[in-house]
């Protein structure tokens, strides 16, 4: 076997701006697109644990709906498929966008995660007794502030593990937005060795961003965790 | 739409969804063994053994498979000195990536069997692994069923993801008769209609497993 | 006589097949303080719940503080009348005693912070725990547990309290305190409706007691007549056994 590193090569121009961007793509796609995941994710969460029986069945639609598509499939639907469905007046707003194929993957990840979510949502919800939603309406609560200020804030709690994964989950999907042409720090890392054949050098700074993020990731949160820690409480599930 | 379209290329998406599903099988297969062999690595009294394991799994668990899938047909040539097929390479890499997440499923169902458990089966006269055996395994393999199929459906779900070096699964074949024939409406949607179909049944099977759980 | 402020009017409730309330009917007047005894699965908690609409049943109709619960265009303004105390105290975890104490009355009331808390701290002091009021429940004993519970309902000043078994899920030591809070309130004229098991409570503070059974209201004595001499025969088992064990 012969090869030589040369890391250094990475530090010249072109390669370190490409290298800025790919990472940079990678993070803002990331928590772009697992904001929005959370929002919908919450509200098709509480739709699954809903009364009224129209909500749980569009809840439970969505959710077989997004999360057995896989992700890969989802993106070229939005891609190649959903633009072509689109009133020609909003199709052409659309594809004069800057960056179509950045947003076409925010679309996609965000609702393929959502799905997910939403499933991680209604188990947390689940797990607070019964006993609290109507300690909340018996002093008078409507049930948009039973949610607001009881439900949602205990059920983070619990949730702050799995949402945790959830995120580097997403944080790892957003390498499949290369696929649609998204240049992000996979795709970028895979440029370099066309260009160059450093292969090792390239794609060890790719694993990298993954890695030092996902480490950063987990102490941030386990710190959370720790700091958010109901007292008291036996910790549900372990 | 023209749905024709689908319909007279169906011989070769049932090639595709053949090809998908033999990779999943394949990758299932093999991960499963080498998780095993990684979980009880983890789980070991030697601490090289288990830092060794631990930091392989950790840094697995933070890459993307498609990262991981460009690092083998990158690196897989450059030490054994020529080209390999892309099923070579696909296939080590979604070995080396899933048997990470099975063994997490195998460590998180071992460790779910309380201490006590084993306690008691020392107490009656067993050995360790006559314990291990008979008491913990298969209440792990009980506990561990509903992660375990879950899981198959994210390895069936990720064998898209060898499309991005060509490699003739579902929906790879399917890209390729959308351009050939310039309808990538019909195709994208009938080829997410049949992953979601098989998925779908996958899941269906897994809440079975657990509702057979829970009720035990 | 004033008009009773709950009314209970021939009130059916089914699960299913199951019938959890068969055509009960129950007045309640100011300043009562009720007991409503009987085997587990009479219904006793199910009529309870129907009282702040947590439950909803098919006939009959519940007046409380001169409202119709099950056509109420706005259960939480009249929630906010109607304290209830849970088996299970179901204090928020993740809020201090004193954020569980004036959530309600900030969110739901619109009280001010300040004006929430000192009337806040004002219960806790009643019930004996002030100094726990920046706790998170989690680290309370049970019974300083539903105490907090008690001022939490307490807090919003209503004009009827309800009682789920109170002392059900407590250590017999802690029993004591919370039913000497229940027996001060009485004092203090209370309208209350308690579910329990405890017959001593019942003897002593009860001004009726309303014995059920497989979801109907079997018999209404005033607690003195109702320990002396049941009327009916399952309540006379029912009283049997409780005290045998009791």
């Amino acid at each position: 076997m012969q090869y030589n590193l040369t890391f250094s090569m990475l530090l010249t121009a072109p390669y370190l701006g490409w290298i800025a961007d790919g990472v940079l793509t990678t993070l803002h796609l990331a928590l772009l697109s697992w904001s929005v995941a959370l929002l919908l994710g919450l509200a098709v969460g509480i739709a699954r644990v809903s009364s009224n029986r129209a909500l749980r069945l569009f809840g439970t639609f969505y959710v077989e709906l997004f999360r057995n598509v896989p992700l890969l499939v989802q993106l070229f639907l939005w891609f190649y498929v959903v633009p072509e469905f689109l009133p020609s007046e909003t199709a052409r707003w659309w594809n004069r966008l800057d960056e179509v194929p950045y947003w076409t993957a925010v679309i996609g990840i965000a609702f393929y995660t959502s799905s997910r979510l939403a499933e991680q949502i209604r188990a947390a919800l689940g797990a607070i007794p019964k006993g609290q939603f109507e300690a909340a309406l018996s002093t008078g609560l409507t049930k948009l502030q039973m949610y607001r200020h009881v439900i949602i804030p205990y059920a983070g709690r619990i949730m702050i593990p799995a949402i945790t994964s959830e995120f580097l989950t997403v944080f790892k999907n957003t390498a499949l937005a290369l696929t649609i042409s998204v240049v992000e720090i996979s795709a970028t890392a895979r440029k370099i060795e066309a260009w160059s054949f450093k292969g090792i050098e390239a794609y060890t700074v790719a694993s990298a961003t993954y890695m030092l993020t996902t480490l950063a990731v987990i102490l941030v949160m386990t710190m959370l965790e720790r700091r958010l820690a109901i007292p008291g409480l036996i910790r549900w599930g372990s | 739409m023209d749905w024709q379209v689908v319909l007279n290329n169906s011989s070769l998406l049932a090639r595709g969804l053949t090809t998908s599903l033999e990779l999943t099988l394949f990758a299932i297969a093999a991960s499963l063994p080498v998780g095993c062999l990684l979980a009880i690595g983890r789980l070991s009294k030697q601490r090289w053994l288990s830092l060794f394991c631990a930091s392989f799994v950790n840094v697995m668990r933070s890459n993307p498979l498609v990262l991981v899938l460009f690092w083998l047909i990158f690196l897989v040539p450059l030490i054994i000195g020529h080209r390999v097929p892309n099923l070579a390479a696909v296939s080590v890499a979604f070995v080396v990536f899933f048997s990470v997440y099975f063994s997490e499923i195998v460590r998180s169902g071992i460790q779910s069997v309380g201490r006590m458990q084993i306690s008691a089966g020392l107490s009656t006269g067993l050995t360790r692994g006559q314990t291990m055996r008979h008491i913990v395994l298969p209440q792990a393999v009980r506990a561990m069923l509903p992660a375990l199929t879950t899981q198959c459906i994210v390895v069936f779900q990720g064998s898209t993801v060898a499309y991005v070096v060509g490699y003739d699964e579902l929906l790879h074949s399917s890209s390729m008769i959308a351009e050939r024939t310039g309808r990538p409406v019909e195709l994208y949607i009938a080829t997410a209609a049949i992953y979601f179909l098989v998925s779908l049944a996958g899941s269906l099977l897994a809440r079975r497993f657990e509702t057979k759980r829970s009720r035990a | 006589m004033t008009a009773p402020i709950i009314q209970v009017r021939d009130v059916v409730l089914r699960y299913g097949d199951f019938t959890a309330l068969d055509r009960v009917s129950l007045d309640v007047f100011e300043g009562e303080v009720i007991v409503v005894c009987g085997p587990s699965g009479s219904g006793k908690s199910t009529l309870l719940r129907c009282l702040n609409g947590l439950e909803t049943f098919q006939e009959g109709e519940v007046i409380v503080d001169g409202e119709n619960v099950a056509t109420c265009r706005n259960l939480p303004a009249l929630r906010r009348r109607i304290g209830m105390v849970f088996q299970h105290f179901e204090l928020y975890p993740h809020m201090t005693v004193l954020q569980n104490l004036t959530l309600a009355p900030i969110k739901a009331q619109g009280l001010p912070r300040a004006e929430a808390e000192r009337l806040a701290m004002d219960y806790l002091t009643r019930v004996g725990i002030a100094d726990q009021a920046g706790k998170y429940p989690g680290l309370l004993s049970g019974g300083q547990q539903q105490r907090a519970a008690i001022a939490r309902a307490l807090t919003l000043q209503p004009r009827l309290m309800l009682f789920d078994e109170p002392t059900s899920a407590l250590d017999p030591e802690m029993i004591f305190e919370v039913l000497q809070v229940m027996k001060n309130l009485a004092v203090l004229g209370m309208t209350m409706v308690v579910v329990t098991h405890e017959m001593g409570f019942a003897q002593e503070v009860a001004d009726r007691v309303v014995f059920m059974d497989r979801g109907a209201v079997i018999e209404t004595a005033p607690s003195a007549e109702f320990f002396a001499s049941p009327k009916t025969p399952r309540a006379r088992a029912f009283l049997k056994r409780i005290l045998r064990i009791g």
